[in-house]
């Protein structure tokens, strides 16, 4: 069987190549790849949807120790459908029991694309990972909405997505680093031309689901009109020791929903 | 995937301008050559901002201007001595630098450096990035046999290592070429670069197309010992100062203020308004010359470029990336050599030294040794500046009903004012004739 870690690369805006790379989540999707190959003594695959600069990408993962790399060939921006579906028709014939994806891309990416790949190949999904465990199953911490955390035990097939702070991407030992960079690089034909609208809008940051306002109609639009401050808490001043403070302050936070 | 040897007959740290031609020259003999590098890229780790004299690279590019990533061709030149409100600048400008073969170019060096290091591997090296070398290897009796990585079985074999690792060669240092460090061989470089329009710098500095202008300055410093420049690139103007470490360690002054206030010259100024700040970075510079340089040959090892301090801080020639190309160059070929002969002991790399020798490579630094120390001296720095302005507004100066004053008269006047004496006087005229005469 093989472990697949999807990665996408990035060129910042008004840059060359020189200054592409893949983002922490994808690096640490990676690195959880591999730690998958190694534990359950399966290859690895690393396949990316992009141009000829993001053989880098790949070549980076053949260092790290992945088996083999695909380059799905696209030029254009592509729908999250679109990306998917090059990617299952690029795996098709791979005996896949784990697919690793960053939970979502730095540019302005909407992590879609490992629910809809998980759609095509017919996968379980385990998205927005913060947590995973390798032991004798696979144990997933989710992030949910209003601080909430579930915890999944996945099964193959799955794909699972993960967010940056999950891994650090191992360093490449120099063997690997001098062989990856003469190593085959299978390139597929992708996708034709952009299928994303052609008219272009100004970027809006994703809508957040806020809890309706408390209170009397007085403090509910001042609540509106401040944002919240005018009825936000302003904490509890205490007066406790290092350790106790430490205590309390982590007990917040698990309160919070950020332990 | 196939494990690849870690085995080669030559490696070469650092692919900047000194290690690229080192690849090239040994690639090109047919010798396995990996070139290692710190950055993600070459280039990427460069904060220079000054002028490239590339006609060292009609040996190993013919017609490189065709191709070089430059950014201007330096037609004008201008030495600028100033003081807090007086500035006397001699400017040339010659066309014949706007066409092939021109003379020098301003260059951005990730881009120069990336291409010229392209150049190495298009040659047939191998190019390794995001690797830092760490330490040599060695074997019982001292020679060379390698390099250590920062990686994973980060080891690296290789008949002749050239050590083209830049201003503080940690390679050199370990195998013993340098002797102690001295802090006041060193300067600092402090660099910012300004964005503006390309026709505002055209304008500005009277240039057109690809037309550049490079300016030195001596006496913007505020005491410190060191001086300044501003070069034109295609939209940004790279502007910064050298400072003298021990002079600006002893001062308790901060660079930024110092490029601050030379930014704020009345003669600086408007040259630079309204532009906006892109980066701001610093390095380290060896600029002391041939009294500097460490030994250039060890067991297996050359040295080469900034590694070697091969860096001509000379007052009117401010130059460092042509030393580091023809010392690279001249490096790879005495490794190919050698490892053809079958000797890269140190008798085998010696015809290194021979072609330094031979070179402008040496040659400059032997006749212009003594100009670094007198370029800094305090002298030059504090009171000359401040003698030669006030001369020159005394001689454009009209205090009628006053009958002009004759030059002589300036001249004895303003040197008592100064507070300079006829010895020293003398002794640093000699000492600039012997170096630039």
């Amino acid at each position: 069987m093989t472990v697949v870690a999807c990665l996408k690369w990035l060129t910042p805006h008004d840059a060359d190549d020189r200054f592409g790379g893949i983002s922490p989540a994808d690096s640490s999707a990676l690195e959880w790849a591999l730690r998958l190959g190694e534990q359950r003594g399966e290859d690895v695959l690393a396949i990316t949807v992009g141009p000829a600069a993001a053989d880098t990408a790949l070549r980076d993962a053949l260092a790290c120790g992945a088996q083999r790399a695909i380059r799905v060939d696209a030029v254009d921006e592509l729908l999250s459908t679109d990306v998917a579906a090059a990617i299952a028709s690029a795996i098709d014939g791979v005996d896949v029991s784990y697919v690793c994806c960053g939970d979502y891309s730095l540019d302005r990416g909407t992590g879609s694309v490992p629910a809809f790949l998980a759609a095509q190949i017919e996968a379980r999904q385990a998205l927005g990972l913060i947590e995973v465990v390798l032991g004798s199953d696979v144990i997933a911490l989710r992030r949910l909405d209003g601080g909430r955390r579930e915890r999944l035990r996945v099964d193959a097939p799955a794909v699972l997505s993960v967010e940056g702070a999950t891994a650090t991407l191992r360093r490449a030992p120099l063997s690997g680093a001098l062989a990856a960079r003469n190593a085959t690089i299978e390139v597929v034909a992708g996708p034709v031309g952009s299928h994303l609208p052609t008219a272009r809008r100004p970027y809006r940051p994703r809508a957040r689901v806020l809890p309706p306002p408390k209170g009397g109609t007085l403090e509910r639009v001042q609540s509106l009109l401040s944002g919240g401050a005018a009825t936000k808490s302003h904490g509890v001043p205490v007066e406790l020791s290092p350790d106790e403070a430490a205590e309390r302050i982590l007990a917040a936070l698990d309160e919070w929903g950020y332990a | 995937m196939a494990e690849r040897s870690t085995d080669f007959d030559a490696i070469v740290v650092g692919a900047g301008p000194a290690g690229s031609c080192a690849a090239i020259e040994l690639a090109r003999a047919g010798k396995s050559v990996l070139l290692i590098e710190r950055g993600p890229f070459p280039g990427s780790k460069n904060m220079y901002g000054g002028v490239v004299y590339p006609r060292i690279l009609d040996e190993l590019i013919p017609q490189w201007w065709e191709e070089a990533p430059i950014q201007r061709w330096v037609t004008r030149r201008s030495t600028m001595i100033m003081t807090p409100t007086q500035a006397l600048t001699i400017d040339f400008r010659s066309q014949n630098w706007a066409a092939p073969p021109y003379n020098g170019a301003t260059a951005y060096r990730p881009d120069f450096d990336h291409w010229l290091a392209n150049k190495a591997t298009d040659a047939g090296a191998q190019l390794l990035c995001s690797t830092v070398v760490t330490g040599v290897l060695r074997d019982s009796a001292g020679n060379v046999t390698g390099v250590r990585t920062d990686r994973p079985d980060g080891d690296l074999t290789a008949k002749v290592v050239i050590a083209c690792d830049g201003v503080n060669s940690f390679i050199a240092k370990e195998v013993g070429l340098y002797g102690k460090a001295d802090a006041s061989n060193y300067t600092l470089g402090v660099k910012e670069t300004l964005a503006l329009p390309k026709e505002t710098i055209d304008e500005r500095f009277g240039v057109r197309g690809r037309e550049g202008v490079d300016i030195e300055v001596v006496g913007c410093t505020e005491g410190v010992n060191g001086g300044g420049f501003v070069y034109t690139n295609l939209d940004t103007v790279s502007l910064g100062v050298v400072l003298k470490l021990p002079k600006l360690a002893a001062q308790k002054k901060r660079p930024e203020e110092i490029i601050a206030s030379f930014k704020k010259h009345p003669a600086i100024a408007p040259l630079i308004e309204g532009a906006e700040l892109k980066e701001y970075s610093a390095h380290v510079i060896p600029e002391a010359g041939y009294k500097m340089f460490p030994k250039l040959v060890g067991p297996g090892l050359l040295v080469a470029g900034d590694a070697a301090a091969l860096c001509l801080a000379a007052g009117i020639w401010l130059e460092g990336v042509n030393f580091a190309m023809a010392s690279g160059m001249y490096a790879g070929r005495a490794a190919a050599q050698a490892l053809t002969r079958g000797n890269t002991g140190p008798d085998g790399l010696k015809p290194y030294l021979t072609m330094l020798d031979t070179s402008f490579v040496l040659k400059d630094h032997q006749k212009l040794q003594e100009i670094p120390h007198l370029v800094l001296s305090d002298r030059v720095q504090n009171q000359y500046p401040g003698f030669i302005a006030n001369i020159v507004e005394r001689m454009f100066r009209v205090d009628n009903p006053t009958p002009k004053p004759g030059l002589r008269r300036i001249l004895l006047e303003e040197r008592k004012r100064a507070g300079i004496r006829w010895r020293d006087l003398l002794r640093d005229g000699r000492t600039g004739m012997k170096g630039f005469g």
